[in-house]
């Protein structure tokens, strides 16, 4: 039945197989000690691949925080014990794992660090299984705010690009009020994402400046490694300023390959990503005067606590926290202050504590942050707009939102979705 | 013909065990397993009709897993087509992709074809991922996937979904099984032994080529479907070009000249992967580790290595 | 689609000028990340599927390379001879066991090799992104021809692939190191019985195909940010760029290279959500009218 392509392996080969499976498999077991009973917690993240950096930094942040929450004491010397697991950006295993993080591993409470579309799977699981969760990197709006998507087990400890987008269309409006720029274009990537963030980024931009218009729009594949013909298209249809919602190495390059054209002398540049820490210092000769929201930043809010948060971060894992450290490092703080307030490790009680609590967090627009209880979803974290600088703190100038303005027009915006 | 009746039978018995086994230890990580078992178990199966069968290695099979999910996906979701009719014309819609693929990528021989199934799958890929208002792009089918009634079926129940899925995957196993048993199913090895003999003695080799092209990609989607239905959505990696490389994996992993081959190479690949994600987030340099062993060490799949012991040539 | 945009840049020189010469410079970095696929699939008659990995990790040592030594050019050697040496390691232990095998073989090793690489890079490197920056020898303003731009890292870019197209070219037409490889690509038995060691040869051909994937990752390492998994849009490319040259063909590569750069230049004036699909389509209506692609020797 064989091919004859097939032959017979040597016994040596075989041999040679087994020892080095054998090896692989028992180098990365670590025994677990268990003395108390621990309260697991499961966090299906993306740990290899392309953007496994959102899953190292996600875990990174909240181990942090559990730590010293075992350090302290624990709840009565029970401890918390952070199950991490790779779902390799696939949504399908991002189930799968949160199945089994649930079903094998008795996690009671899951912290999801999956990106938008893992968090859509995980939000089902949950949804059927009852599980406290909290979705602490995904960024899409409905996820919290369409009720049908929405679940009393699920909580989000993460921005928003609806927020973002409210925010950033009122800067630039300020900016293309005071120097006059009327012709926008957009260059993001062609996916989810990417279209929401320019679509929703124009609309506020003309809701605070009627005046402006949209010349044109160019959509480069995510993770495009050529940005050539985007350029050059730019510099054809000679927009006043451009918008983009690029992010990580695609806006680098991207920033590169505008470089070389003077891209950036012909244009002011939105960039909501670029206030990134490792974006700012993976560009090499980073243009001054991009104008970028807050990703994170160290300098802002430009208080104490968070710039010591931000030393004690670098100081353990030898690089600087991203977006994704605080909003994990927040997600774990609200568990434990729950866990801490509540005496309970049961998701019931738990999900109670969290809806409408407030806690004290360098990441707060005012020192706090607090899940709204309506939609169990982070309000008044800090949020602002400033423009690059080529050395650090890298941006300056940074104007904090107006919450009260963001609360506004989002309430406006749900009315108009029929999700009020 | 009386052949044919025995593996009826053996099908038959091996699901009905298979679903009393489940519903005697009602455990619900076994059934979520033998689900994600008998549906990457039938998509290997299906490369194997081209890869072990006809000879054609196909590195663009997850495009039929990927369609076969949307089509049916879509379809249910626009509450006009009952689940049995969606099913069936997502099968459809899949076989006149295939139709189209396949006569375009068998005019090419060996390599070239590969290259070319790799390429018509990461274009599907991408238009997935830039056709936001339909396929909702990378975040997937939003939504779920409505289950009404049909036949006094629910399958808003997960034991029914794991009853229809073991029967479909026992069903198309016995249906592909009787297919490569058939005068057809040994015209297509030939085609794979000896392409230039097949068609001196008027073979029409390219038609059969087609064919099986055809019936692979009926049955990769309908995995596909199955998938759909078992995580309530779609998602762009059912398309993506690793979930092609993943399944010739399983197919090497477990035997390429046998039949069930593809499906005992599923289930070791689930199980290293179950096993290894727990560990590490370095799979993939274990994973390539072990199917280097396999490929450049065995040189064949486990069932080969067994079969070849047991009949020797 | 937009076919005011498309007509009125048809209508404007410096539109002309900017995205023919933008064409020409999408074509000519196409090229050079495909030829070595090319090289290695014409002599050989096997496809190198880890050609992706093989550019990545180009890219990767010519970071280190160039933190280490501040010279673009050292950083872009060193790149070049250390995935040439790799190459050359990986066809003598792994490749050259599954030559005589069917392609899912071959296939597999290169596969198992993309899964391994992507992580080891991870490893050694880390997860994140990197850039190199651009040196300071080509931080130079565009230059204006004609009312259009023309970057001169682009000038220098497409002047070293030219460069590479020429000598392969005559490596492979005019040397005798050419007529040995054309010969065995023919038949191997018969070069082997004339005395010639046919495995050196095959792992010196594979040697400059890893060497040229290399390179690429490093020549674009400037403008190009590096991450694990990066090889794979890279590796489509590549394919696109070979099914419609005639696989084997340099030749051939160039001009598809061209042609492909050309059709997203202005493709993306008329069609700018569509980009993409045009090089698909390209691809197909070539494979349509002729199999073996434009080029190629013998048939398909």
């Amino acid at each position: 039945m064989a091919h004859s392509d097939f032959g017979r392996p040597g016994r040596r080969s075989v041999l040679k197989a087994g020892l080095v499976t054998g090896a692989t498999l028992a180098m990365p077991f670590v025994a677990r000690g268990a003395s108390k009973q621990p309260i697991r917690i499961g966090q299906p993240s993306i740990l290899s691949g392309r953007i496994a950096q959102l899953g190292i930094s996600s875990r990174n942040a909240a181990q942090m925080v559990v730590d010293a929450f075992n350090a302290a004491g624990g709840l009565d010397g029970r401890t918390i014990e952070l199950i991490s697991r790779d779902s390799k950006g696939k949504p399908d295993e991002a189930a799968r794992v949160v199945r089994e993080l649930i079903n094998n591993d008795g996690c009671q409470i899951i912290l999801d660090s999956e990106a938008s579309s893992g968090a859509f799977a995980v939000q089902e699981v949950v949804r059927e299984t009852g599980t406290l969760c909290i979705h602490a990197d995904s960024e899409t709006t409905s996820l919290t705010a369409d009720p049908k998507i929405r679940a009393p087990n699920a909580f989000r400890c993460a921005r928003q690009v609806l927020h973002d987008s409210i925010v950033g269309g009122s800067y630039a409006a300020g900016i293309a009020k005071a120097q006059g720029l009327k012709r926008w274009m957009t260059c993001s990537p062609d996916y989810v994402y990417g279209r929401d963030s320019s679509s929703e980024f124009l609309d506020y931009l003309k809701v605070f400046e009627p005046s402006v218009e949209a010349v044109g729009a160019t959509w480069p594949k995510l993770f495009a490694p050529d940005y050539t013909e985007n350029v050059t298209r730019i510099l054809e249809t000679k927009p006043q300023a451009l918008y983009s919602a690029l992010y990580s190495g695609d806006l680098v390059s991207f920033i590169d390959q505008g470089n070389l054209y003077g891209l950036f002398d012909q244009v002011k540049f939105f960039a909501i990503n670029m206030a990134d820490y490792t974006t700012l210092h993976a560009v090499k000769k980073l243009p001054a005067g991009i104008y970028s929201c807050n990703r994170y930043l160290s300098t802002f809010p430009a208080t104490k606590s968070n710039a010591e948060w931000s030393a004690a971060y670098d100081k353990r894992y030898n690089v600087l926290p991203l977006n994704w450290a605080w909003q994990n490092a927040l997600a774990m703080q609200f568990l434990v202050e729950a866990i801490k307030k509540t005496g309970s490790d049961d998701g019931k009680v738990l999900a109670g504590a969290l809806r409408g609590m407030t806690v004290e967090s360098p990441f707060g627009a005012k020192g706090t942050v607090t899940m709204r209880a309506e939609d169990q979803t982070i309000v008044d974290y800090a949020i602002g707009w400033g423009v690059t600088i080529p050395q650090a703190p890298f941006v300056e100038g940074m104007e904090a939102a107006d919450w009260t303005v963001i609360a506004a027009r989002e309430t406006e915006w749900k009315k108009q979705k029929g999700w009020a | 013909m009386r052949a044919t009746a025995r593996e009826a039978a053996l099908a038959l018995l091996a699901c009905a065990l298979t679903l009393l086994l489940a519903w005697a230890l009602g455990s619900k990580p076994l059934i979520d397993t033998l689900m994600r078992l008998a549906i990457f178990g039938l998509y290997a199966v299906s490369l194997n009709i081209l890869v072990g069968y006809t000879g054609l290695v196909s590195f663009g099979h997850a495009m039929f897993f990927g369609f076969g999910a949307y089509a049916f996906g879509l379809l249910m979701q626009t509450g006009l087509t009952s689940l049995p009719a969606a099913a069936l014309a997502s099968l459809a819609l899949s076989a006149a992709l295939a139709f189209v693929v396949g006569a375009l990528c068998i005019r090419l021989a060996d390599i070239y074809f590969s290259f070319l199934t790799l390429a018509f799958q990461m274009l599907l890929h991408a238009v997935i991922l830039s056709w936001v208002g339909l396929t909702g792009g990378d975040q997937g089918l939003q939504g779920g996937i409505p289950r009404p009634r049909f036949l006094g079926i629910n399958l808003a129940d997960p034991w029914q979904v794991f009853v229809v899925t073991m029967v479909a995957f026992f069903a198309s196993l016995l249906a592909i099984r009787t297919i490569l048993q058939s005068p057809f199913g040994y015209a297509l090895r030939m085609v794979r032994d000896n392409a230039p003999r097949a068609a001196a003695l008027g073979l029409p080799v390219q038609r059969y080529k087609l064919a099986a092209f055809v019936i692979a990609g009926l049955f990769g989607a309908l995995a596909g479907i199955l998938m759909a239905l078992y995580v309530s959505g779609a998602y762009p990696n059912f398309a993506f070009w690793t979930l092609s490389g993943e399944g010739m994996f399983m197919i090497m992993l477990g035997g390429i000249g046998v039949f069930l081959g593809p499906v005992l190479g599923a289930a070791i690949f689930l199980l290293l992967n179950d096993t290894v994600t727990r560990f590490t987030e370095y799979n993939g340099m274990f994973m390539g580790v072990v199917l280097l062993v396999v490929v450049l060490g065995l040189r064949q799949g486990l069932l080969d290595v067994v079969m070849a012991r047991i009949r020797p040539r | 689609m937009n076919l005011d945009a498309f007509a009125g840049c048809l209508s404007s020189a410096s539109c002309l000028i900017t995205q023919t010469s933008a064409g020409l410079i999408i074509g000519m970095l196409l090229f050079l990340v495909a030829c070595g696929v090319t090289l290695i699939f014409g002599v050989l008659g096997v496809i190198n599927f880890a050609h992706g990995a093989f550019y990545m990790l180009g890219a990767y040592l010519a970071l280190t390379a160039y933190q280490l030594t501040d010279s673009y050019l050292a950083a872009v050697l060193c790149a070049a001879a250390g995935v040439g040496l790799f190459g050359v390691a990986f066809d003598r232990l792994f490749m050259s066991r599954v030559y005589n095998s069917n392609v899912l073989m071959q296939l597999l090793v290169c596969y198992a090799f993309v899964l391994i690489l992507d992580d080891a890079v991870k490893m050694i490197w880390g997860a994140e992104f990197q850039s190199m920056g651009m040196p300071a020898a080509f931080a130079l303003r565009p230059l204006h021809v004609l009312g259009g731009l023309v970057p001169p890292f682009y000038v220098f870019l497409v002047a070293v692939t030219i460069a590479i197209a020429i000598a392969l070219g005559g490596l492979i037409e005019r040397t005798l190191f050419g007529k040995i490889v054309r010969a065995a690509a023919v038949n191997r038995q018969m070069v082997s019985a004339l005395g010639i060691n046919t495995s050196l040869l095959y792992a010196s051909v594979f040697g400059l195909g890893a060497l040229l994937a290399g390179a690429a990752g490093a020549l674009a390492a400037p403008v190009r940010s590096a991450t694990p998994g990066m090889g794979v849009s890279i590796l489509i490319e590549s394919f696109i760029v070979t099914v419609i040259g005639g696989m084997g063909s340099i030749a051939g590569a160039f001009t598809a290279a061209v042609l492909l750069g050309l059709v997203r230049s202005f493709g993306s004036i008329g069609f700018p959500l569509f980009t993409d699909g045009l090089m698909f389509g390209l691809m197909v209506i070539v494979l349509l009218i002729r199999p073996q692609g434009l080029f190629a020797r013998g048939s398909a």
